[in-house]
């Protein structure tokens, strides 16, 4: 086991939700405000932070105090700068990550940062939303939490091989470096990848359909043809010299949307559903949190676990997404 | 092969697509012995009929196009190709001695694939009682959906994501980008290591599942438990944020250009307000500023819109409003914050290739060796790892159980 001790906001949080759920003690400290969340404290709250050992403090020296006692130290703060004044790099512990929007170095180690600013900047905006519209930010926590993915493969990594470092994780470059194939796509081929609403764009059909009770998104890459014809119950369409290959398909795309669409509209979610599953092809329903609360196959997999909120409600939070021959990670570390 | 922590961890890669060849590059640039093994026709045929996606590394298809698909090359540095048919018995007893020598085995198949090759974890576990399988099958291995083909557009919507992105309500969006892949890949980087932590423990391997839509769900579970705890669906707020007002994204002179601008707090506010001037209150509270969106949004682009992006967003930091261009490529590898972090690396045939976010003593990308070409390590691995004499080489050439270019 490692001790942790993590400060700050959502980055450093997730990192530390992925060490106390793999068996490792986590100590969460706040030092003033939090940043802004999408959600309820109480539900950011009981995600994030259950299991850990909570301090709510302002006092510098009782941070260094427990970060100096501690395995690893996550920090996470606004700026190169505000690191320092941390006084992270004066902290003895042997692992010690600091995350920060830009990282501690370069020209803009200073600039100021949310989620969406980064998302702007890392080229992820760009790509969502309506062409002849303003591009659409992500909601929710994505630059956090793959940065508290990073922060915890780098620190376990140097914890595992009993060496002592500090690394700087700069939530930009986490947000660039998970660029599917938007760079090589200009480097290598002189396009520049833009945003076409639902439409994945390069391979047709991929895209969201509304049905009789709600909506479906389809995604039909190349060896999947076929089956989607039969799926669509139109067979004829195999043979159909405008959607032969995706190429053809993407040239003809508007009406072979239409073709889709017609059928689509006409069927419920579970009608849908039963078809692709028994013609194996890639499609999810539009669910609402609830409905996925309520999904059968999340349940049957013990995907959820009990908590209470901090004002004493019962609610069901998601596991970590892995399991260990079958089971939650931490039963069997305290099973064995 | 890159230097860092995980220099002794084996870790033999059979995924493919996005979220798992993702989840071993990072591995990789973390310092872990990545050894890919690739079917034959694994990197597609010998000759492509057309371009891919993202084009060739080098501009050219050249002699090897399989080698050169910058989709993929771009997702292979600081690993070791070894191209062996599994669908031999000889190929499959080669993998198994790899397997004996390896720290990891991972695999992103749909949930019958290993079994029908007769390569799930009971027959790891057989050739290396050490051994963790890391297997990523898109709905796991058990349960009413195990069967179902999941890519990463059709598990996001699944995950609950799709019902709170759109313009608004009626205008639900999709990222159209697969965003589940990149969440599962930092997930199952997460379970391999916390797996190898746990081996340190009990001195024994074990199969861990990690699906690509538990992943996707599990993302969003302060949502989940929102949702628990509210009478009111979520809904898509646009651009707009609950916490944080103003929150959006605004036009600037140009085609298509656009700035993010977020207002953390009441002072951020302030600064705004004084960058923007006109009539703009900057004593409004955050619940006055929500309930005034409208029309401090048309104030803010009443001045963003006369204003090259960069001149917007240089102005709002200097007043330390978060704002930020929304970029393309070329504006991203031209930043120079970003080129003074070398962010981008021109590894491969001198095309800047996304780095490694994680920045530390030891790691640096001066060590990293490009995408291996089809096959190229077979000998040395298979001499380095298992001892095979020139001989026995050989012999899997000539039956073409490891290969270096695709069969014709």
């Amino acid at each position: 086991m490692l001790a942790v001790v993590e400060i700050g906001g959502y980055a450093a949080g997730y990192c530390g939700r992925l060490f106390v759920q793999t068996g490792n003690p986590v100590t969460h400290i706040t030092v003033g405000q939090p940043p802004p969340i999408w959600t309820s404290k109480d539900a950011m709250n009981v995600f994030l932070h259950s299991d850990k050992a909570m301090l709510d403090t302002q006092d510098l020296n009782e941070v260094k105090q427990l970060a100096d006692t501690a395995d690893i130290v996550i920090l996470e703060a606004s700026t190169a700068d505000d690191v320092e004044d941390f006084g992270f790099d004066d902290w003895s512990c042997p692992v010690k990550v600091a995350i920060t929007p830009f990282g501690r170095t370069g020209p803009k180690r200073n600039w100021q940062a949310t989620p969406s600013t980064l998302l702007a900047m890392g080229g992820f905006t760009n790509l969502m939303g309506d062409p002849d519209r303003a591009p659409l930010t992500l909601p929710g926590h994505f630059v956090e939490f793959q940065t508290g993915g990073f922060a915890y493969a780098a620190a376990l990594a140097c914890g595992l091989a009993n060496e002592t470092n500090s690394i700087d994780i700069g939530m930009l470059e986490v947000v660039m470096s998970l660029s599917q194939f938007t760079t090589v796509m200009w480097h290598c081929a002189d396009i520049v990848r833009s945003r076409h609403g639902n439409d994945f764009w390069s391979v047709v059909p991929t895209n969201l359909f509304r049905c009789l009770d709600g909506w479906v998104y389809i995604n039909i890459v190349p060896g999947f043809w076929d089956p989607f014809v039969a799926f669509l119950e139109l067979p004829e369409l195999v043979l159909d010299e405008r959607f032969i290959t995706n190429t053809r398909r993407m040239q003809n795309r508007e009406v072979l949307h239409e073709i889709t669409a017609g059928v689509l509209a006409k069927l419920t979610r579970d009608e849908i559903q039963r078809r692709a599953v028994d013609c194996r092809i890639p499609l999810g329903a539009v669910l609402s949190f609830n409905e996925v609360l309520d999904d059968i196959h999340l349940a049957s997999r013990n995907m959820w676990i009990s908590r209470k909120t901090p004002s004493n409600q019962l609610v069901s939070v998601p596991r970590l997404p892995w399991l260990c021959h079958g089971k939650f990670p931490t039963d069997q570390i305290s099973e064995s | 092969m890159a230097n860092g922590p995980l220099r002794d961890v084996r870790i033999l890669d059979l995924t493919h697509v996005w979220a798992g060849p993702l989840a071993t590059r990072i591995l990789a640039d973390l310092g872990a012995q990545v050894v890919k093994i690739e079917a034959p026709m694994g990197r597609g045929p010998r000759f492509y009929g057309g371009i891919p996606i993202g084009g060739f590394i080098g501009r050219e298809p050249g002699e090897e196009p399989y080698n050169n698909n910058a989709v993929f090359v771009k997702l292979q540095r600081n690993k070791k190709s070894v191209a062996l048919d599994l669908k031999t018995q000889d190929g499959r007893q080669v993998f198994l001695k790899l397997v004996s020598k390896s720290d990891v085995v991972i695999e992103n198949f749909s949930a019958r694939a290993m079994s029908d090759l007769q390569l799930d974890y009971r027959y790891l576990q057989k050739a290396n009682p050490r051994v963790i399988h890391v297997a990523m099958p898109g709905y796991g291995l058990t349960g009413p959906y195990s069967d179902r083909v999941a890519f990463g557009p059709t598990v996001e919507p699944m995950s609950g994501l799709t019902q709170v992105m759109g313009y608004h309500e009626g205008e639900l969006r999709s990222t159209a980008m697969a965003l589940p892949d990149p969440v599962a890949a930092l997930h199952a980087v997460s379970a391999v290591l916390a797996a190898i932590q746990k081996r340190a423990r009990t001195g024994v391997g074990e199969l861990v599942e990690m699906s690509l839509h538990e992943s996707a769900v599990s993302a969003h579970g302060a949502w989940i438990v929102e949702a628990q705890l509210r009478e009111s669906r979520l809904v898509p707020h646009g651009n707009r944020h609950p916490e944080m007002a103003p929150h959006g994204v605004y036009s600037c002179k140009g085609m298509d250009e656009w700035v993010a601008i977020a207002c953390r707090s009441d002072e951020d506010w302030y600064s705004l307000c004084r960058c923007i001037g006109g009539e703009l209150n900057a004593r409004l509270t955050l619940a006055e500023r929500r309930s005034k969106h409208d029309e401090i949004d048309q104030q803010i682009t009443a001045w963003s819109a006369t204003r090259p992006p960069v001149e917007v967003v240089h102005t709002l930091q200097e007043h330390r409003v978060p704002a930020g261009h929304v970029r393309i490529t070329p504006e991203m590898t031209s930043d120079p914050h970003v080129q003074f972090r070398e962010f981008f690396v021109p590894l491969e045939k001198d095309t800047p290739i996304p780095g490694n976010p994680v920045k530390m003593e030891e790691i640096s990308s001066l060590d990293w060796t490009p995408c291996p070409r089809l096959g190229e390590h077979n000998e040395k691995i298979l001499k380095n790892w298992l001892d095979f004499t020139d001989e026995q080489i050989s012999q899997l050439k000539n039956r073409n159980v490891i290969v270096d270019k695709p069969p014709r």
